[in-house]
């Protein structure tokens, strides 16, 4: 088996308050991406999952766990060595609006990580630009625009002509079409696509939306305030869910069709607090199937299938489905 | 007679230029629907297409640079396009009320609930404030919000998003309005929360015998949740009728386009190229507005397509939506 692109190991990230108490955004997350895959990060606000990304490209340092970047420690590696490794090392943020500089051409900002990284010059940088932009199938006349010429679907194009410049092994994709209409989330949903075919590079994608992910990512994690709650290959996730929490997440997403059945899993109750954490499963108070033993400690990951792991005390007798 | 009737509703923005020269953005050119009681109507499109902007001329909200050119809009047969000021806030807030997008910033950061939901009921004329804080329990109550005596004392920076939302629309229904007017009401929402406001709404709607126009982006949500659905572009509707005709028997090739867009219609069909630029509002073409983007175009598309009835309340304003015959089951 090839070395992961990237790993996580038990990741813990916590934010202090002025009143001195810390929230506990990530609790213990390990994670691996092989090179060329899209791995989905799927949880909802205060999951974490962006902070995951953060750690994952040292925008963030973790407060506890280990980040391997192809087999290498990058948790303390010093800002000057870090430099050299972002140009493999990528992250494209959701909103491209506030992402660009307002006053660089686009142009200008393509050529920003040529300048930094590289000793192109002259004309074999531009022509470097301009391939660049061909590869995310960016109007050439638009390189000579500024930001707020463009409409949303073209920056996001920018961002990612940015990111892939230099061909790194991985781009964190935070929330990339979020904030983009329907029609032209599609159209970089498929650029995606086309770039991981075309060069290999490997995704960690970050959404809160699994249709999303179901159509771009090969593998899932999902995440429940900071807790990886389970991982399945994305056919397998859809196929057998198996963590209550990601039952619910499943039967909450309304698909676009007026004839498709619901199977409905309302959950009642509030998500806690994570500056107060409960000592058990997170999702035990909203969890319909709760056992007394789910809040008393951790849960315990359990194998579900090959590279199906969920994290439900309830795996293990087959009794995790929630009832009908 | 419909709830509200809005016809050929028309607003520009004019603005001028750095030569000086006037500008004019048509950001609605002649929308038109009907409302009934019990109804929601989904109002969905692009950014841009023009909904919000629909529903803030509906309650008098534009200011200037935007303008309403032309049209009218009745609610229960009173125009609102032109009502004095005066006229207006008796409606605004009572009989016609609204629920906006981001609940963090649309409550009084210096209020608590309760009392916000009493101000809300003094729009209406004076009332008891034992009897006001009452009823603001049983609204909240109402709109799934456990614990509601105590949230009545809460501030709102204490509250969720969820709860902050759900907090909203008791706001909005407290005087019991016959008109709500959701925009993007979940969209920030997490999905499992979601389906708990949208349940709540619904209910009310068929309940109290109200009606709802929701503008959002989710077809998933009108799917499930609205009887009706218009689409919009470029400031006019492109088509609208039941959800189950539009979503069926989409007529128009922007519905069409925007249908294909969700994830699941490209795993099932694969991509299709369906984006494009947005349409220059200072500069529409003449005849249908969606004829850059259309793989249909052809040299009719320059004049106004009319409405074509693709059966039943279906229409769409295209000029290849022949109608359709329902379908017939082998």
């Amino acid at each position: 088996m090839t070395a992961p692109v990237l790993e996580l190991r038990n990741l813990v990230q916590r934010f202090p308050t002025p009143d001195g108490r810390s929230v506990h955004a990530v609790n213990d997350v390990s994670l691996a991406l092989r090179p060329g895959e899209i791995l989905g990060l799927v949880g909802e606000s205060g999951s974490g999952k962006s902070t995951i990304g953060m750690i994952a490209t040292r925008l963030l340092d973790a407060t506890a766990g280990q980040v391997l970047f192809e087999g290498r420690d990058i948790t303390h590696l010093p800002e000057r060595e870090l430099r050299g490794l972002r140009a493999r090392l990528q992250i494209v943020f959701q909103d491209p609006w506030s992402a660009l500089n307002p006053r660089m051409t686009i142009r200008r900002s393509l050529q920003e990580p040529f300048l930094l990284h590289s000793d192109l010059r002259g004309a074999t940088r531009e022509r470097a630009v301009e391939a660049t932009a061909d590869l995310v199938h960016l109007p050439r006349a638009s390189l000579d625009r500024y930001p707020h010429e463009l409409s949303g679907g073209q920056l996001q194009r920018v961002c990612i002509a940015r990111a892939i410049a230099l061909r790194p092994k991985l781009i964190v994709l935070d929330e990339p079409t979020s904030s983009l209409d329907l029609s032209v989330r599609a159209g970089i949903l498929q650029l995606l696509e086309e770039l991981r075919r075309e060069l290999g590079v490997a995704m960690l994608f970050i959404s809160h939306d699994l249709e999303t992910l179901e159509l771009v990512s090969d593998r899932i994690v999902v995440l429940y305030l900071g807790r990886i709650v389970e991982q399945a290959p994305t056919r397998q996730l859809f196929a057998a869910p198996t963590h209550p929490y990601t039952q619910a997440l499943l039967s909450a997403t309304l698909p676009p069709d007026p004839d498709a059945p619901l199977a409905r899993h309302v959950l009642s109750g509030e998500i806690p607090s994570p500056l107060d954490l409960p000592p058990g499963c997170f999702f035990a108070g909203r969890c319909p199937i709760a056992l007394p033993a789910c809040r008393e400690g951790p849960p315990p990951a359990h194998q579900r299938g090959p590279g199906h792991v969920a994290t439900c005390i309830r795996v293990p007798d087959g009794s995790s489905a929630l009832p009908a | 007679m419909s709830l509200l009737e809005v016809r050929d509703l028309r607003v520009h923005f004019e603005s001028r230029d750095l030569y000086n020269q006037r500008r004019v953005a048509s950001a609605l050119n002649g929308v038109t629907f009907a409302l009934d009681k019990g109804e929601i109507l989904g109002l969905v499109g692009e950014s841009g297409a023009g909904k919000s902007l629909t529903t803030l001329a509906l309650l008098g909200l534009l200011r200037p640079p935007a303008r309403i050119v032309g049209g009218s809009a009745r609610f229960d047969g009173q125009e609102l396009v032109g009502m004095p000021p005066a006229a207006l806030n008796r409606i605004r807030g009572t009989e016609l009320t609204m629920v906006v997008q981001s609940p963090r910033t649309s409550l009084d950061p210096l209020a608590r609930i309760g009392d916000q939901l009493v101000r809300m009921q003094r729009r209406r004329g004076p009332v008891d404030k034992a009897e006001a804080m009452r009823r603001a329990q049983a609204m909240l109550e109402e709109v799934g919000i456990p614990d509601a005596a105590r949230r009545l004392q809460a501030w709102p920076h204490q509250l969720s998003g969820g709860m902050a939302q759900r907090v909203l629309m008791a706001l909005a229904l407290v005087n019991r309005p016959r008109l709500l007017i959701a925009d993007e009401p979940t969209t920030g929402l997490d999905v499992t929360v979601q389906a708990q406001v949208l349940d709540t709404l619904r209910a009310l709607v068929q309940g109290r015998g109200m009606a709802a126009l929701m503008i959002t982006h989710d077809l998933g949500v009108i799917a499930h949740y609205c009887t009706r659905v218009a689409v919009m572009f470029a400031g006019t509707i492109v088509e609208q009728g039941t959800v189950t005709e539009v979503f069926r028997n989409p007529a128009h090739p922007y519905t069409r386009a925007l249908l294909a867009s969700t994830p699941r219609r490209i795993a099932q069909s694969g991509y299709r190229i369906t984006g494009g630029a947005p349409p220059n509002l200072y500069a529409l073409p003449t005849g249908c507005p969606y004829q850059d983007r259309c793989p249909q175009r052809a040299a009719i598309c320059a004049t106004p397509p009319p409405a074509a009835e693709a059966g039943g309340s279906h229409r769409a304003w295209c000029h290849f939506a022949v109608p359709r015959p329902e379908t017939v089951d082998a």
